[in-house]
């Protein structure tokens, strides 16, 4: 009995952290892009936010979880574009311009959020069900934890080894490489850093539009203010810590979404400690990783610094 | 002749558009810039009001109202104005320094728990000396969790925005379990507040000139403009802070310690987000709870580079949007509309301020160059 309980607790705790790695991981996959163009995007908390809002107001709205997805992924754009018309274009300071954006989108959302659900009770929607894959599934175990998920957990998995791809198999990835280390090299072959920059933010801004959409549909049934709690900043957090490679960047999410479900499950564990501890776990960790980081990081040499012919 | 001239195939000269940094810039255009970059930024508000429905003159005109309509509205709105113009002059500390800091925030936090600390610690002193300990342990508080950062960052090359992020969200998890059933919870019959219990009278902030509502914090603020004014402009201290965000490699060939440069920026910045916190706490809320701190360091950031990180601008851009905050119930009243649209257009003010510092500070010129 009291180990089946235990196996029961351990299955559950994995197969949360599967689930609660999934938005963290589109944003973090998708940064990984941005960065790589050289664009240091701190304006991901905000990205993520909208579209988590975006997500609540059509799924209430139309009733249909699928469109709130397209469009949580559409206001991501839009995000995107401020970002990268600010950053590209007007060569506004990349840190300065994600702190703003992020400030915009927080006032901005509290302001909707507040006027639609004003006099009247918070309206509510039916979020993801798990969607078993077939024969998988029935792995003891294993099966339970990767292959009883919601469908987006597996496409942000696979989504993993397909940015990986574009990145180091194609030639669209290597001009993106590019442009984080030597942004002249592509102008003087006639090939636009804008464009390439633009394309490379407004995915990564989709890509984390789509994981605040997940946020929102994935585990809730409401929007509160400030739902994304810092998971934008965590997905950046794992992108230094996993050093701007897919690989470490997917190891680093996996930590913080272990933690973060050790704590959901605290009370189960029935660990007699105040529960605010096991909260900050993610939020410690990630200075601590940030801390134990060899100084001789892979970050792309012209991260952050606006290109002038 | 043109048939000729065609025939060659030599390239013909294209003209392009190219962004040039601005020599010469005149006052005037800087001016302009800001005064449109205001304009826009109310004009986007009003379409924000617009688009969601609500009546945008009525809305406008109460706001106005309630922050600037009677002297009693503007002894509110300097009130309000307090806490941020401190937690703005703490953002044009750092970021003047490009210390981009964002733990304002957290600061703001720990700068209350420190002053609550000194208050429980040192009762029974005499009361100046009880208000002006209570206000020291609270600017200890707001710089010890900025020297982290600081130290974070010198030390182990922790970019200084995640790591002040990530401590913003640790410091509200420790109120939240001090103040929700740790050892500064209220003791009360039945439901957990999160608050503390009420500050005794003899540790609350003096009003000033016989309000209710303003309090010695305002002084506070005012003082903390000038001395960050004397000191960015008058000391060698500031002369570092200023050339470190120019240049800080040639600064450090001039023989400072970059390291401790940015230890002391980072205390001077917490210690005067703290004192955001203890105004706060101990001038207008008397007692401690976090959702009277919410918000404010993140405000003051924005203020902070509204008022183009200068001490005076910082504290012309706090009074407009403690008017703005302190209206904002008057508007919800008379014109139902959620008091969240004034961080709303805070973002968006925000926005159009960066986009006309670079207008002001670049020029668009048109180019021929050769294909």
């Amino acid at each position: 009995m009291g180990e089946l309980f235990q196996q029961t607790i351990l299955i559950s705790i994995l197969a949360g952290m599967v689930r609660i790695a999934t938005p963290i991981l589109f944003a973090a996959i998708g940064e990984l892009v941005t960065q790589r163009a050289g664009i240091w995007n701190m304006g991901v908390e905000g990205t993520m936010l909208m579209g988590a809002f975006t997500a609540y107001f059509v799924a209430t709205a139309t009733g249909s979880i699928w469109l709130a997805v397209v469009m949580a992924m559409v206001a991501g754009a839009l995000v995107g574009l401020i970002i990268a018309f600010m950053t590209v274009t007007m060569r506004v300071d990349h840190f300065i311009t994600g702190l703003a954006v992020n400030l915009l989108i927080a006032g901005l959302t509290l302001y909707w959020f507040r006027m639609y659900i004003k006099g009247r009770a918070q309206p509510t929607f039916d979020g993801f069900e798990n969607v078993p894959i077939p024969v998988l599934s029935s792995i003891p175990i294993v099966g339970e934890i990767l292959f009883d998920q919601r469908l987006l957990t597996y496409v942000a998995f696979a989504a993993v080894p397909a940015v990986w791809y574009l990145l180091y198999r194609t030639r669209w990835g290597l001009e993106l490489r590019c442009l984080g280390e030597n942004p002249k090299a592509l102008d003087i072959k006639g090939l636009s850093v804008a464009v390439r920059q633009y394309a490379a933010v407004l995915f990564g801004s989709v890509m984390t539009g789509l994981g605040g959409g997940f946020l929102m549909l994935g585990f809730s049934d409401r929007f509160l203010a400030d739902i994304t709690a810092g998971r934008g900043w965590l997905a950046i957090v794992a992108l230094i810590a996993g050093n701007w490679m897919p690989k470490g960047v997917l190891a680093a999410v996996l930590v913080f979404a272990l933690l973060e479900s050790v704590a959901t499950h605290v009370q189960v564990l029935g660990i007699d400690v105040p529960h605010q501890i096991f909260l900050a776990l993610p939020y410690l960790a990630s200075i601590l990783l940030l801390m134990g980081l060899r100084r001789q990081s892979r970050q792309p040499q012209r991260l952050g610094i606006p290109y002038f012919r | 002749m043109t048939s000729i001239e065609r025939d060659t195939g030599a390239p013909r000269p294209i003209t392009r558009i190219r962004i040039e940094p601005r020599v010469n810039r005149k006052p005037i255009w800087t001016f302009s810039m800001y005064l449109a970059a205001t304009l826009f930024g109310l004009v986007l508000s009003a379409l924000l009001l617009w688009t969601s429905g609500a009546d945008v003159i009525k809305a406008f005109s109460a706001l106005l109202n309630g922050g600037f309509g009677s002297q009693k509205a503007l002894v509110a709105t300097l009130a309000k104005a307090t806490p941020l113009i401190l937690t703005g002059l703490a953002t044009v500390v750092a970021f003047r320094a490009q210390v981009w800091s964002i733990g304002q925030e957290g600061q703001v936090y720990a700068g209350a728990m420190g002053a609550y600390t000194g208050y429980l610690m040192l009762a029974g002193l005499p009361p100046a000396l009880y208000i002006a300990g209570i206000i020291l342990c609270g600017m200890i508080g707001g710089a010890v969790l900025g020297a982290l950062a600081a130290i974070l960052k010198d030390r182990f090359d922790v970019n200084e925005i995640i790591s002040t992020v990530m401590m913003n969200y640790l410091i509200v998890f420790l109120l939240s379990y001090l103040i929700g059933g740790g050892p500064w919870t209220e003791v009360s019959t039945s439901v957990v507040y999160q608050q503390t219990a009420p500050i005794s009278e003899a540790a609350q902030l003096p009003a000033l000139f016989g309000s209710s509502k303003l309090h010695l914090g305002f002084g506070f603020a005012i003082v903390a403009a000038l001395v960050c004014y004397v000191v960015l402009d008058k000391t060698p201290l500031g002369y570092e802070i200023r050339a470190m965000g120019y240049n800080p490699v040639a600064l450090a060939y001039r023989g400072t310690n970059i390291g401790r440069t940015i230890v002391l920026v980072m205390i001077l910045s917490g210690a005067i987000a703290g004192l955001a916190g203890v105004s706060e706490i101990f001038g207008t809320a008397h007692r401690l709870r976090s959702d009277t701190l919410f918000n404010l360091g993140y405000t003051g950031i924005i203020i902070g580079m509204i008022g183009g990180l200068r001490p005076l601008g910082t504290v012309v851009a706090g009074v407009i949007f403690g008017g703005l905050s302190s209206g904002a119930l008057y508007m919800k009243l008379l014109a139902q509309v959620p008091a969240a649209l004034v961080p709303a257009m805070e973002g968006i003010l925000m926005l159009t301020f960066l986009c006309a510092g670079v207008a002001a500070r670049y020029k668009i010129v048109r180019v021929q160059t050769d294909g």
